[in-house]
Order: structure tokens, then C-alpha cells, then sequence
């Protein structure tokens, strides 16, 4: 018999992947260019998601923020406070990764949003399938 | 869609299902494991041990990694956001937003205006709370820009773009912000030179991206200045680094809706350019 919090890893990681196998299916079968955008949008949240699912660790929840600070107080921890948060805090590596990857997501997603308003301007229609047609047939009137 | 294909679906699915009971069975993937990695125990042990040489002096590990240990590549991260933005701008430098060339201006229903006007105002609330508490909790100046960025699509799309355009919004105005928010990142990260020069070179050491000062470099932004009697900790140059982010991003965010939201055949003819 499996533990509880096992079967919940097993539950996280299947949601994650089949996430990921629906939005790769998106990108790769649905013809139209913004759906396959939303779907490689997607792609990278759960891919953010499971980077950030893999900084977790057993029994220590906190974030890596040291606790007990405001906007005016503050007091440097001794070594033993040290020892004591970064055995109860979680990776913040993936974390910094996660900010990175966002950023550069929210980049390539704006290029795509143009670039698919321009490829509409060019072509009438977002559908890949009669793009492909159109330029089979020898390019569009202009 | 075929059944061919909904079969395909499904069978994959279920297979990824059986990979992940695999995965986490047979070990191959973390499941919450207890230790740290060297690199993370480093971090979380350096960025508040004030007797350290490599001591981050910053309230959070997540902004001291990105401002502080790893400043490079969060400059060049913020390097390419804005070219997807100068690039997005290049591909529609046809068009001028002006009243005449911004759409109809019909908007949406009563019901959604009102509940926008609410959260025009809100938003922006919440996207400064971000910002200004970057340096103490998650979250910070991008975070904070692309909440605030929610606000004029919000406008766009419940009002119109027209009311922007008449409200005085020009891609100009908004350009000028994110230059402006940009160049202030620029100036603070190569801030710590210039203030020992203008002390006259005598204050002590200091570097390039330095953000507070330490025993080994005595000059740097202040850790926390005291006022009247109130203490305010905004940890060197992480504070302003965050706003102008917060500029920067939100503005830059602005400028993107608004040019794709312009009308298609604004778009395709050019509008408001001179040729």
C-alpha cells in the first residue's frame, strides 16, 4: 500500500504530463495559428509548474524568504537561525528559474501575437491548412 | 475531430498517466526529497550571513539571486522582453494611434463597464503593492509591471481604444515611460562608481551592480534610511531597481495591446504616418 502523499505525487506529475501531451497535441494537430499559440502558452506554464513542483521538499513548506522581517525591522540571524531556515525552506532555485522562463515566455508570446496579426494581414485566414493551399497555388494577389 | 484520433488522445493520456506511476515508483523523478541541492543550500546560507564574503545583503533569497548573484542574466532576460517589444513595434510602425484611427469606440455593456471601472482603479493598487514590497516577499518590479498591464487591457477591451486615444494615450507618451524606466535600471545598476566620483574618490570602494555596502566595499546604496523618527528598509538598490521595472514593464506592456488591438485595416493601410 502506497502512502497518501505518494499517490498525491503520482496525481501532480500524471495532471502535469497529460497537461503536456494536450497542449503538444494543440500545437501540433489544431490548424489555427492562435490555438496552437494559446496551446505553446500553456506548454510553458506546466513546464514552469513542474520546475516548481521539483524545488518542493518533505516536511519544509516555507519560502525562502527569512521570517520576522517588515518594511522597518530587521535582524541579521545568527548561524544556528541559518541552519534552522535552510532546513525548512524550499528550493529557490527553480523558483528563480520559473522568473526567468516567464519573462522570456511573455516575450515570445507577444512576437507570436504579431506575428500572427501580420500573417492574417498577408493571408486572410489563420488556418494553416488554407495558408499552405495559398501558397501552393502560387502566392496571394496582392 | 475523428474517432481515430479521440482514440489517440486517450491512449496517450493514459500513458502518461502510466509514465508518472512509473516515474515516481521507480524514483526517477524528485518527489518533495528532503535534502538540497549544493547550489540552493548555498544560496539560502549566504544571502542573509552578513559574515560571508559572497553575503547577498538583501531581504529575499529569490530577488537576491536575480538582482544581486545572477544580475547579468536578469539584464539580458529584461534585454530580450523589450526587443520582443521593439520588434513587435517595427512590424506596425505604419499605424499612428490617434482617435480617428483607433476603431469605433462602442466598447462592451454597461455591466462590464462599471465593474471595469472598478478594477482600473484597483489594479494598479495591487501591481504597486507588488512592486514596492519586491525586496521583502516574492514578487517584484516585472511581476508587478505585468499585473499593472492588466489595467489598459482591461481598458481596451470593456471601453474602447478610441477613449484611450481621445483620454491623450500615444504610442510616443508610453514609449517615453519605458525608456525612461529602462535607462533608470541602466543608471542605478552602474550607479556605485559614479557616487565615489562625486564624493571625490576618497569614500572607498565600490563596483558595477553593487547594490548595498559591505566590509570589503564600504560605498553602495544604503541599506535603510531613518526619517523622523520612522525606519524605512529598502535595501539598497533593489527598491528603485523594482520600480523602474515596474515603469518600464507595465508601460511596455501598454504599448503592445494598444498596437494590437488597433483595427485590422489601420493595420494593413497605415494610419497618421507620414510616407
Amino acid at each position: 500500500m502506497m502512502e497518501a502523499a505518494t499517490l498525491l505525487w503520482i496525481y501532480f506529475y500524471s495532471v502535469l504530463l497529460v497537461t503536456v501531451f494536450l497542449s503538444l497535441y494543440g500545437v501540433y494537430r489544431r490548424p489555427n495559428v492562435l490555438k496552437k499559440i494559446i496551446m505553446l502558452s500553456i506548454f510553458g506554464d506546466a513546464a514552469n509548474v513542474l520546475a516548481v513542483l521539483m524545488g518542493f521538499r518533505k516536511n519544509a513548506a516555507s519560502p525562502p524568504v527569512y521570517p520576522g522581517q517588515t518594511y522597518t525591522e530587521w535582524s541579521a540571524p545568527n548561524s544556528t537561525q541559518l541552519q534552522q531556515f535552510a532546513s525548512a525552506a524550499v528550493d529557490p532555485v527553480p523558483q528563480v528559474l520559473v522568473v526567468t522562463a516567464i519573462v522570456i515566455g511573455l516575450a515570445v508570446l507577444i512576437f507570436l501575437s504579431a506575428a500572427a496579426i501580420l500573417l492574417y494581414r498577408h493571408y486572410g485566414t489563420l488556418d494553416v491548412r488554407l495558408i499552405r493551399q495559398k501558397i501552393i497555388e502560387g502566392g496571394v494577389e496582392e | 475531430m475523428s474517432s481515430e484520433e479521440a482514440l489517440a488522445i486517450i491512449v496517450s493520456l493514459a500513458a502518461a498517466a502510466l509514465l508518472a506511476v512509473v516515474a515516481v515508483g521507480q524514483g526517477l523523478v524528485p518527489v518533495a526529497s528532503t535534502d538540497l541541492t549544493p547550489l540552493a543550500r548555498f544560496y539560502l546560507l549566504n544571502v542573509y550571513n552578513g559574515s560571508s564574503q559572497l553575503w547577498g545583503a538583501s531581504p529575499e533569497v529569490i530577488t537576491s539571486i536575480l538582482w544581486d548573484y545572477r544580475g547579468l542574466d536578469t539584464v539580458y532576460e529584461t534585454a530580450v522582453f523589450f526587443l520582443a517589444i521593439i520588434a513587435t513595434l517595427t512590424l506596425f510602425r505604419d499605424a499612428k494611434l490617434l482617435p480617428e484611427t483607433a476603431g469605433s469606440g462602442r466598447g462592451m455593456t454597461v455591466i462590464v463597464k462599471t465593474v471595469t471601472r472598478i478594477t482600473f482603479v484597483t489594479i494598479p493598487i495591487i501591481a504597486a503593492s507588488i512592486a514596492l514590497h519586491g525586496h521583502l516577499t516574492p514578487g517584484g518590479g516585472f511581476q508587478g509591471g505585468a499585473a499593472f498591464g492588466v489595467a489598459p487591457l482591461l481598458l481596451i477591451t470593456a471601453f474602447s481604444l478610441r477613449l484611450a486615444a481621445e483620454r491623450g494615450w500615444s504610442k510616443g507618451k508610453l514609449l517615453t515611460v519605458r525608456t525612461a524606466g529602462l535607462l533608470a535600471i541602466g543608471l542605478i545598476a552602474v550607479s556605485t562608481p559614479y557616487i565615489i566620483a562625486a564624493l571625490g574618490g576618497k569614500a572607498g570602494i565600490g563596483y558595477v551592480m553593487q547594490n548595498q555596502p559591505k566590509a570589503w566595499a564600504e560605498v553602495g546604496w544604503p541599506y535603510a534610511i531613518a526619517y523622523a523618527g520612522m525606519r524605512v528598509l529598502f535595501s539598497g538598490t533593489l527598491l528603485f531597481l523594482n520600480l523602474a521595472e515596474l515603469f518600464a514593464v507595465s508601460a511596455g506592456l501598454a504599448l503592445v495591446f494598444t498596437v494590437i488591438a488597433m483595427p485590422t485595416e489601420v493595420l494593413e493601410k497605415g494610419g497618421g504616418v507620414k510616407k
